[in-house]
């Protein structure tokens, strides 16, 4: 899968699964701390999510992998099955 | 006068039994009532744990479980206080924590599977659990229902011996009920939360396992139960019921809140940590719960010789129910010096509990006898809401306070301005601006359901209208209670529908936590940093005013200075359509919204030099069950009337008067006794303007009743509701 077509829907999916307001979310903003603020019961969601998604395991994956939408991005064209 | 309350009758269907009798006598032999789950679809579920309910024969099919489970405990409480020709005059609040999801995952299910069953809809918020067991037992008391998640079943024993005390009624049925369901089971799963063996609180603490139940006390008024030749168990010393104000789910590591929350109890029964001998622990066996109270009790505690065990170890946890269940554990430890267990504790195990343990005294698997002159129960929920309750042999008369004056000094709502004709709905329509001039910032905001979203702005408008800063000072002074209709149903039917169409593994970790009915209390709560009393009822469009009798009688005990009153409902396409296929809503347009009313003592008024708009010069909550003999008009005509003789009034000298009637057969009768008692007079509805927004629309006839006298159109206003065979009456002046 193309690494936009990654970006993409890991976007849509924290829009809809943590209402995230589209307008302020890019690649490169920060999830936990910062504005957004995500915690540890969202990161479970975004485990979730991913998992839906891409069939791609997070759990127990070092936490600068869910930095941003980058990161994410990163670890799921890499880890996805072909 | 003194009120004193006691118990006086007791009844139970848990995992471990199906009567007080069997499930004492397994508590006592450390048996646990954990297995297999049975009602819940675990496929592919990492923990496959719970403590399902036993009994074939729960009466009362057409009801949801919830309502069975409670008409059980209810039946065998009746009976054991040897009331069954005296219950008519009982009322009934019941805890619960996920209402009516059994009916919701029922409708849902057979939705799926192509078939209608329109009959479940009635049966899915938590207002109908009183209601429905007050109809099925022919109980005319006051009733409601607690909903602050996994501390309603303690908070509802609480709530009886306010209203005792407060001349609300002698004999009540208090306690909590909570089926199993795939609602709970899939938010604790999603949260990671359930232990995949069989929970090890105060031991392992690697996560909760669900239970279920319902345990039902018979709280009655001291002289009522000896003028009736009544067994008296013991009584109800005292209890407290704080927030939190630091999570939406998890406690504050710190114990702060659970300490005060102690503290209050103890205050209120004028005892001292020493006189404790036992404490059932909230112990739900999550790492973060455990810890915290370890450090809560270590910090109290220490130094005492109180014995603490958790019986969820056997039950596992029974949710809104838990506090009832263990009420009745610890009741009965009181009334036989026993020490119920926590089972689970290997040898191993025993070693590293010693040092935990420290000077505190442990129950590890064998009950025991000791003297019990006095003993704690407490609950911790979601939400924030922490609420402890203590149970003594011998005499434990409540100081009574002196009445105080209680005025309106603020108010926030949030209502639709525009009605769209076509279909029949008016919604409010909020963005993320409204929160951000607030000062809610993104990472609070994105955690709100639509129910949340209307409290939290009534709420903060509320605080800003009486000019009230929260501080460290008056934080802990600072109480909230919500009233609600249906709750945050979109949230709660949205996360069902998922795992309906997907599986019990589908469920959101991040909506679970807005499924329980105080989630919007929580929000406010951790937002404000208002750690006061904090409650959240369903009963019905009539909670909006319920939640203004009830926080009188918090302000009245004279824990607060200041408690917002609150009314909320929420609309959406969900909301329309349950309301359209149960017929409840007849034609009026359905409306959603938040009122918030600042309720103060005189003396904090005076002291803040606050706007007073008008005093609550008398309240009352009645309730009908629908049969003769005590019919809803006679309901109504009795609220009006004892809220008007509270107020020292005629109902003559009445200049305004609002009222909100049933959509549904009762709406002539109650006509009739407004026509009657206000010899025709006009009766304002609120709902003509903003559509029916339920409990929002019950709490705004308080607040436009407030605004009149301080614009000086008139000098006295009443405002009355009816909703779910309740009716509550609040006289302004």
């Amino acid at each position: 899968m193309e690494r936009t077509e990654v970006a993409a829907k890991i976007k849509a999916m924290l829009v809809e699964n943590l209402r995230i307001p589209e307008e302020i979310l890019e690649e490169d903003s920060e999830l936990f701390g910062g504005d957004i603020g995500l915690d540890s019961v969202d990161s479970l969601e975004i485990i979730a999510g991913i998992d839906d998604l891409f069939s791609v395991n997070m759990t127990g994956v070092d936490k600068t992998n869910f930095r941003d939408i980058n990161a994410l991005t990163s670890y799921v064209v890499e880890h996805a099955e072909a | 006068m003194k009120k004193r309350c006691v118990i006086t009758g007791l009844g139970i269907v848990c995992p471990v039994g199906n009567n007080v009798e069997e499930s004492w006598d397994n508590i006592q032999k450390g048996k646990s009532g954990i297995a297999e789950v049975t009602s819940v679809n675990t496929e592919g579920c990492y923990a496959r744990l719970g403590g399902e309910v036993k009994c074939k024969e729960l009466p009362a099919p057409q009801f949801d479980r919830s309502v069975r489970l409670c008409i059980k405990a209810s039946q065998e409480a009746i009976a054991d206080a040897g009331l069954q020709k005296k219950i008519g005059e009982a009322g009934i609040i019941v805890g619960s924590c996920i209402g009516g999801a059994v009916s919701i995952d029922e409708y849902l299910t057979a939705q799926k599977e192509g078939r209608e069953d329109d009959s479940r809809i009635s049966n899915m918020a938590a207002s109908s659990i009183a209601n429905n067991t007050a109809a099925y037992l022919g109980l005319n008391g006051v009733t409601a229902n607690i909903v602050n998640a996994c501390a309603a079943g303690t908070m509802s024993i609480a709530y009886a011996c306010d209203l005792i005390r407060s001349g609300n009624g002698s004999l009540f049925l208090a306690g909590g009920t909570d089926p199993f369901s795939s609602l709970a089971f899939a938010g604790f799963h999603a949260l990671q939360a359930l232990s995949v063996e069989s929970c090890s609180p105060l031991n392992h603490s690697k996560g909760i396992t669900l239970g279920e139940g319902s345990g039902i006390l018979v709280v009655e008024e001291y002289e009522h139960a000896v003028a009736r030749g009544a067994r008296i168990y013991c009584e109800v010393a005292g209890y407290g019921v704080n927030c939190d104000a630091y999570h939406i789910t998890a406690p504050d590591p710190t114990g702060q809140g659970q300490m005060d929350v102690i503290q209050r109890a103890l205050k209120s029964a004028d005892a001292v940590p020493g006189e404790i001998a036992y404490i059932n622990a909230h112990g739900t066996g999550t790492a973060k719960n455990d810890e915290a109270e370890f450090l809560s009790l270590h910090t109290i505690f220490d130094g005492t010789d109180v014995s603490v065990s958790s019986t969820k170890s056997m039950t596992g946890h029974c949710l809104g129910a838990a506090g009832a269940v263990e009420a009745v554990f610890t009741v009965k430890a009181v009334s036989e010096d026993i020490l119920p267990p926590t089972i689970g504790y290997s040898e191993e195990d025993k070693a590293v509990l010693a040092e935990k343990a420290g000077e505190l005294d442990f129950v590890a698997n064998e009950s025991r006898q000791k003297a019990i002159p006095m003993a704690m129960s407490n609950s911790f929920a979601f939400g924030g809401t922490n609420a402890s309750i203590i149970f003594a042999k011998g005499e434990h008369p409540v100081e009574d306070v002196p009445r105080e004056r209680i005025f309106v000094t603020g108010f926030g709502q949030v209502f639709s301005e525009d009605t769209d004709e076509a279909a029949g709905t008016a919604r409010v329509n909020l963005e993320m601006k409204d929160f951000t001039e607030r000062g809610v910032k993104l990472g609070v905001f994105r955690k709100l359901d639509k129910f949340s979203q209307l409290q939290l702005i009534s709420g903060i408008d509320a605080l800003t209208s009486a000019g009230i800063t929260v501080t460290e000072e008056n934080e802990r002074r600072i109480g909230t209670i919500i009233g609600t209709s249906a709750g945050p149903v979109t949230e709660v039917s949205n996360f069902q529908k998922n795992i309906c169409e997907k599986g019990t593994t589908a469920g959101s970790a991040f909506t679970f936590p807005n499924t329980v009915y105080n989630a919007a209390g929580g929000h406010f709560s951790i937002f404000t940093k208002t750690k006061g009393y904090c409650a959240t009822i369903a009963n019905g469009t009539q909670a909006g005013i319920q939640s203004i009798c009830y926080a009188c009688d918090v302000l009245e005990k004279g824990n607060e200075d200041i408690m917002l009153a609150a009314g909320t409902d929420e609309g959406s396409d969900m909301v329309t359509y349950f309301y359209e296929h149960s017929h409840i809503n007849g034609d009026r347009t359905l409306g959603e919204g938040s009122s918030t009313i600042c309720l103060e003592t005189e003396a904090s008024a005076r002291k803040r030099q606050a706007h007073k708009y008008a005093q609550i010069a008398g309240y009352a909550c009645t309730h009908s069950a629908g049969q003769a003999g005590y019919t809803e008009a006679d309901a109504m005509t009795e609220a009006i009337t004892r809220a008007l003789a509270l107020a020292e009034m005629e109902a003559g000298q009445i200049e305004a008067i609002y009222a909100i009637t049933s959509n549904q057969a009762a709406k002539e009768s109650e006509e009739a006794v407004l026509e009657r008692i206000f010899a025709g007079r006009k009766v304002i509805d609120v709902r003509e303007t903003t559509g029916d927004c339920r409990a929002a629309s019950a709490n705004m006839q308080v607040m436009k009743a407030a605004k009149g006298i301080d614009e000086k159109q008139y000098k006295s206003a009443v405002a009355v509701s009816y909703g779910c065979g309740s009716y509550s009456a609040v006289v302004l002046k």
